[in-house]
């Protein structure tokens, strides 16, 4: 997508975040602060150079993107260069990521991985955790928002 | 994992989704992706389609085998959580028009996989 409709993506889904406990709505909140955040990697991505700014979305298997006709309303299926990615590395890109989004990579990454213990399976939530979970979210928000010169208060 | 733990993480999800209007459809669309993927999973248990040892992370991965195997058994389960999926790459993923509308068919979608299960363990 364009840079400008992955923030205004970030920000309607930080929006709903805001609304929920990482602890009473621990697997919405997940999902949604990871969603928020690609949204905001895939602008940051795009606005350096690392991946191109196209107007397709990411689909669910890895590389493959639906191109709107905003004309008539469809999608057609196709490959090519990202593009969004759908994950972090997902899928994977050539050039150097700057520093900053490196660390906001390995923040999101933090996040992504509590898919499996915490959505999809049952694990019990470790003393201190949520609040790791946040600052992770909440340093991932402003490394990417100092990339792309936006002023984003995420962090509560 | 276990048919009770599958309801509960499904229960939880939906109390959280009751925080959501279709105003906020990309949150609406993946906790009902979610949540029917739970409700979903019990329909697989209980139709002996994946054992508790083996959890379906989304409809459309499912071997070809085995959405054979659902589409004899829970034909409607299996076109609710595909319904689902197929909105996130335009309305989550991407910035198609019509997200309320997607959000809507989103909780009726949800609605039906949640029947199907309840049907299934008799609750």
């Amino acid at each position: 997508m364009k840079i400008a409709s992955h923030i205004e993506k970030f920000e309607r889904l930080d929006a709903v975040r805001r609304r929920l406990d990482p602890v009473a709505d621990t697997e919405l909140w997940i999902w949604t602060a990871m969603t928020a955040c690609t949204h905001l990697l895939n602008a940051a991505l795009h606005r350096c150079g690392v991946t191109e700014e196209f107007d397709s979305f990411h689909s669910q298997v890895e590389g493959q993107y639906a191109i709107p006709d905003r004309d008539k309303g469809t999608l057609s299926e196709a490959q090519h260069r990202p593009g969004d990615l759908m994950h972090v590395d997902q899928p994977p890109v050539e050039r150097r990521k700057p520093p900053a989004v490196e660390r906001a990579c390995t923040a999101l990454k933090i996040i992504e991985d509590l898919r499996e213990a915490h959505v999809r399976g049952n694990q019990p939530i470790a003393d201190g955790a949520a609040g790791q979970w946040e600052r992770a979210y909440a340093q991932c928000v402003a490394e990417l928002s100092a990339a792309l010169g936006i002023s984003v208060a995420a962090a509560r | 994992m276990r048919i009770e733990d599958h309801v509960a993480k499904a229960q939880s999800i939906e109390r959280s989704l009751a925080r959501c209007t279709a105003a906020d459809y990309e949150t609406v669309i993946e906790a009902a992706m979610l949540a029917g993927t739970h409700w979903f999973n019990i329909v697989l248990h209980r139709t002996n389609v994946l054992s508790t040892e083996h959890d379906a992370m989304h409809a459309e991965f499912l071997s070809a085998h085995d959405r054979r195997k659902v589409e004899a058994t829970a034909p409607a389960a299996l076109r609710s959580l595909d319904d689902i999926e197929r909105l996130r790459t335009p309305y989550v993923r991407g910035n198609m028009p019509g997200g309320e509308q997607a959000a809507a068919r989103a909780f009726a979608c949800l609605a039906r996989l949640r029947e199907e299960a309840l049907r299934d363990t008799g609750s």
